[in-house]
């Protein structure tokens, strides 16, 4: 049988992107359209005492103001992480109140995008302001307990500490990131005359979106439909329902026209998510030869003053490695900003920078290599529950990408490795993404021409998920990719799952496989009853279906299609569900309402989780310090890989982004006003393509049919994880300098170097 | 964004009498105006769009000097071979700046006058005595990360950030200029002022006053020169710091050195101190070293920017070795 699954496969929607045909949700144009443009507050805290909207309705043009003089009542929802659909539960322009800077004040609509951009330059707000704080690192922010997980326990972990051979403490911090993705936030809203909303808006939950904006409005779910075929980037920004998109449905209704808002640059620092600025202290103890007796891990992260926000870290930090005693809780820091939310790999960069960068202290303490000292604590079980791990291939990963790498030619001693004017530094570290299924829905349709349809409401965030759908249905129907149709990205198909955590491929691929056996067993049903047909007679579990041909026992063969042609209508069609098997059924009606339902990663029979190895070298300017990464290499194992090509391109963009995040990436917070300072592309420093080094990948062979049947673990957001704490540790092994604290600068280099003259 | 009047003119004389009308502002690439219109920190109620105009659109050479129009375009100067072969620091700090797009569009002219990236000048809400004079400086109250260590005041610490203007400074350079009262040179240290007690006075051209070439006096030194740029990343990012240099060595003694410093000053930043220190002296890393600590000696930093002092110093030190390896 020909087999299409885990090959290289050009995207099916390559060329459409490529040459422009792509319509992303901002590229819908409507008769009729008006445009809208938000207002935003600069005062971090406090209130609005009046707004004046007389010269923005002045503006040529102008339509409607939205303040919240004029708001309708909507529905309070839930935000995200108490398990309502939106990004913040705290929804401006419902009452006067300020809670962070650039919070939208004003909606403006008017008849074009210009006179909109100067109507809204001159709605004039009064504002009484209160002081406020943005920086969980600020003398005045305190610490609470996060609600929830509850803490991990293992043992007695400060008791093994407090006895180890060795044992080591250190602080590490991030700062605020943001997502940045290419395309900018939109809504574009349209009512029919029937009280039908449609909405486009790029998303990575169509579902939630249509669910959430109806709810708030109070009009039944089935009139919201929400469109978004292809999104140009959202890393998890575009994963909750942000309020610009109600605000424009709103501003839809009262204008009688569609309206369509672009979030600007600078906004979108503000009116949505971000990954929040977090503290982590790591307390690791060992005995002399390496052995892990003791892990320990706190993270106080930032969370915003109306939302608890927990992006627990110490549930994926305590699996890493084997220990005698284990101990983790998460703390939150409340501060005056808006909520922050999930950016790529949300729970697992951060806290992995900090575990990654202190297991390379611990090494260089024990005078142990550190790939030795990873493996020596692998562990196929998984150390807080005692299950085993579904599939668990670190020791794999680390062996090949230390081969790759050429990391045995390491000279272990600090600032030993030099080429002319640049220090050379190695550093290595795992990464790990914990693997969680979604259940999803799948509608799938063949006809007698031997072409496919397949609907899902799932989304490709530029992932490539129109491709692995393609191929999934390519492969169990036994048809070439290009027969293949697929629809993604609007919330009247079958559900699909949110595209966050890793899971499209997974859930999405399952129900799909599973539709077109449903689609295959149904025209092979007809088939075998077909009194006149060439498998009349036939036993359907005798027959033999390869590559679209079935072969019965009367040795007479005829292709899939041609049998679908004879079935009445002409085509067989199949919409079906799949979950997870350790799923509940109440959890599985949920998602079917538009709620979050996950298994994994840890049932009471298996932990799930991906795993990598990643590996850079840098090199330090010797005079000014300043870093370059002239290579990476990358080792990920995470089940079946669906398309060979785009995965690689996955787990290396995730690679580049960490290397970003190790490298550039900060929001600065002014400490007066606490407001984002360089909310603009020019000053939030991403690596330029000279900056982006020969990243080499590769997969190692992993099969996990516990996951799901396909075995796909899902690989969006493990190649981000394990890179910053590489490069810190590089830049240990080349200048000597252990730096803590997301970026890695020159500065700080420079600096630590003038403190030691 | 409010409406404004574009004018495109054809002659210096027209575009001279458009840019005395009130509320004018002269543009060629427009790349920092109309960035800064669309923040809402410049408001100008009329464009004089002077890209038309013909004869300052060429580099011209003489047996003395090599004289720029104010309207070659900043990537087709980085290319100019006299530039590449005898000046390399001139074309090193023409295609280190900016993207390829910007240099594209930006002109020389323009680019001498490139306004700071300050983030509290670009933000209308924020505090800021070079925007709005009286206003304060939210800089010195909150994040400076980015800003001057040298040629500050009490009332601003925003950071020059251009390149080529850092690079002309370390070569005999003059600005050529016309005016309501005709034309009129004036050496290119004195184009820039220091912030003060004035930080919305960034240059000495009058209201009406037009760049309309800039001319480098030729140099043997030339050729041992470089710009020599650091910066978090490779490309598309404004200097952490730079150097431009210039050394002519006789009898392996530093006989004479130019030093120019960017993304440390508030204006392009001739280090005459650092100068002085190497003279007579035999260039070697240790030199060099001095020579940058001479340069920052008066330096006034921060907490958020006293990295650049270091770093600053090393710059020097590196590009005084670059150079030397040119001679």
């Amino acid at each position: 049988m020909t087999h299409i699954l885990s090959t290289p496969v050009n995207r099916i929607d390559g060329h459409d992107k490529v040459t422009g045909a792509a319509t992303y949700a901002a590229d819908f144009a409507l008769a009729d359209m008006t445009y809208g443009r938000l207002v935003t507050t600069a005062a971090a805290r406090g209130r609005v005492t009046r707004i004046d909207t007389d010269a923005a309705m002045r503006v040529p043009g102008a339509l409607h103001v939205l303040t919240h003089d004029n708001m309708p009542e909507i529905a309070a929802l839930e935000s995200f992480y108490a398990g309502g659909p939106l990004q913040s539960s705290f929804v401006p322009l419902t009452s006067t109140e300020i809670r962070y800077a650039g919070q939208p004040v004003a909606l403006v609509v008017a008849e074009t995008l210009e006179a909109a951009r100067e109507a809204a330059a001159r709605v004039a707000v009064t504002v009484e302001a209160e002081p406020a704080n943005a920086d969980i690192f600020a003398e005045n922010a305190e610490a609470k307990p996060a609600p929830s997980p509850a803490p991990t326990d293992v043992g007695d972990a400060d008791d093994v500490l407090s006895s180890a051979a060795v044992a080591i403490e250190a602080d590490y911090t991030t700062p605020v990131q943001h997502h940045n993705p290419m395309e900018l936030f939109s809504a574009t809203a349209e009512w029919s005359e029937d009280d039908q909303l449609t909405l486009y808006t790029p998303s990575q939950w169509v579902k939630s979106v249509g669910f959430g904006v109806a709810a708030q409005l109070g009009i039944p779910a089935e009139n919201v439909r929400v469109r978004s075929p292809y999104v140009g980037g959202a890393f998890g920004s575009k994963g909750s329902l942000s309020h610009h998109v109600t605000l424009t449905a709103i501003a839809a209704r009262h204008v009688g026209r569609p309206v369509k808002l672009y979030v600007t640059r600078q906004q979108m620092y503000t009116v949505a998510s971000f990954r929040p600025a977090s503290q982590h202290t790591i307390s690791l103890g060992a005995e002399r030869d390496g052995t892990l007796t003791a892990f320990k891990h706190v993270q106080r992260a930032q969370t915003s003053r109306f939302d608890d926000v927990v992006h627990s870290g110490v549930a994926t930090t305590t699996r890493m490695y084997r220990a005698d005693a284990i101990h983790g809780h998460d703390e939150l820091i409340p501060v005056d900003t808006n909520s922050p939310g999930f950016m790529r790999a949300p729970n697992e960069v951060p806290p992995m920078f900090a575990v990654e960068s202190a297991v390379d202290e611990l090494a260089e303490e024990l005078g142990i290599d550190p790939v030795e000292l990873r493996l020596k604590n692998d562990t196929d079980h998984d150390p807080v529950t005692g299950v085993p791990f579904s599939s668990r291939s670190l020791r794999q990963c680390l062996e090949r990408g230390a081969d790759l790498f050429g990391w045995h030619d390491r000279d272990a001693a600090i600032g030993s490795m030099r080429a002319n004017d640049e220090l050379i530094g190695y550093g290595v570290a795992t990464a790990t993404y914990p693997t969680m299924m979604m259940p999803s829905s799948a509608r799938v349709r063949l006809d007698g021409e031997g072409r496919a349809r397949v609907q899902v409401a799932a989304h490709d965030v530029g992932t490539g998920a129109y491709t692995a759908a393609a191929i999934v249905a390519a492969e169990t129907l036994g048809l070439p990719v290009e027969r293949i149709e697929v629809e993604l990205g609007d919330s009247v198909l079958p559900a699909g799952p949110i595209s966050g955590g890793s899971m499209t491929t997974a859930g999405m691929s399952s129900a799909i496989q599973k539709a077109c056996r449903d689609v295959r067993d149904q025209v092979l049903a007809a088939a075998v009853a077909k009194d006149d047909g060439p498998l009349a007679g036939e036993n359907v579990e005798s027959l033999d279906v390869e590559d679209g041909v079935v072969r019965g026992s009367n040795g007479r063969s005829v292709s899939l299609p041609e049998l679908v042609a004879a079935m009445p209508g002409g085509v067989a069609e199949v919409e079906t569900g799949w979950h997870h098997p350790k799923l509940s059924q109440k959890k599985v009606d949920g998602f079917y309402q538009g709620n979050l339902a996950m298994a994994g990663p840890v049932t009471d029979s298996h932990a799930m989780f991906s795993f990598g190895a990643e590996f850079v070298e840098v090199r330090v300017n010797r005079h000014t310090r300043s870093i370059r990464v002239p290579r990476m290499v990358g080792v990920f194992a995470a089940g079946t890989i669906v398309n060979a090509k785009a995965a690689a391109s996955q787990v290396e963009g995730g690679m580049i982004w960490g290397l970003s995040s190790a490298l550039h990436e900060e929001t600065v917070i002014d400490p007066a006003t606490a407001r984002f300072v360089n909310a603009n592309v020019a000053e939030y420093l991403m690596p330029v393509n000279a900056d982006i080094p020969e990243v080499t990948t590769e997969f190692v062979e992993e099969h996990d049919e516990i996951v799901n049947p396909l075995g796909i673990k899902g690989i969006g957001e493990l190649g981000i994880v394990g890179t910053a704490a590489a490069v810190a540790n590089a830049v240990r092994h080349a200048t000597g300098v252990r730096l803590r604290s997301l970026p890695i600068r020159m500065e700080h280099l420079v600096t630590a170097r003038q403190a030691r003259r | 964004m409010q409406h404004f009047v574009w004018d495109r003119v054809d002659t210096l004389a027209e575009a001279a009498q458009h840019a005395a009308r009130p509320g004018a502002a002269v543009v060629a690439g427009a790349t920092t105006v109309s960035d800064l219109m669309k923040l809402g920190v410049l408001e100008p109620s009329r464009l004089v769009d002077i890209t038309r105009i013909d004869g300052i659109d060429r580099i011209e050479e003489t047996d003395d000097d090599i004289r720029f129009g104010a309207l070659v375009r900043m990537a087709d100067a980085a290319e100019h071979e006299t530039l590449k072969i005898d000046y390399p620091a001139l074309s090193e700090a023409l295609w280190r700046a900016a993207s390829p797009q910007l240099r594209n569009a930006a002109r020389l002219g323009g680019n001498v006058l490139q306004r700071t990236r300050c983030p509290y000048f670009r933000d209308t809400d924020a505090n800021c005595n070079k925007r709005k004079p009286g206003s304060g400086c939210s800089a010195i109250d909150g994040w400076a990360g980015m800003h001057a260590v040298l040629g500050t005041s009490e009332q601003c610490i925003a950071l020059y950030p251009g390149d080529w203007a850092v690079a002309l400074s370390a070569f005999d350079a003059e600005v050529e200029i016309i005016g309501p009262d005709g034309p009129r040179a004036l050496p290119f240290e004195d184009l820039h002022r220091l912030p003060g007690d004035t930080p919305d006075e960034e240059t000495t051209l009058g209201p009406a006053e037009i760049i309309t070439a800039i001319r480098v006096a030729k140099t043997p030194r030339g050729r041992a020169s470089t710009y020599h740029k650091v910066r978090d990343r490779e490309s598309y990012a404004f200097a952490a710091a730079s150097a431009a240099v210039a050394v002519e060595l006789a009898d392996d003694e530093v006989s004479d050195v130019r030093i120019a410093l960017g993304g440390v000053a508030t204006k392009p930043w001739r280090a005459r101190e650092a100068e002085a220190a190497l003279k007579g002296r035999r260039l070697t890393e240790d030199a060099a070293q001095r020579a940058g600590e001479a340069a920052f000696a008066d330096a006034v930093t921060r907490q958020d920017n006293a990295w650049k002092v270091p770093l600053g110093i090393a710059t020097v030190s590196e590009a005084l070795m670059i150079a030397k390896a040119r001679v």
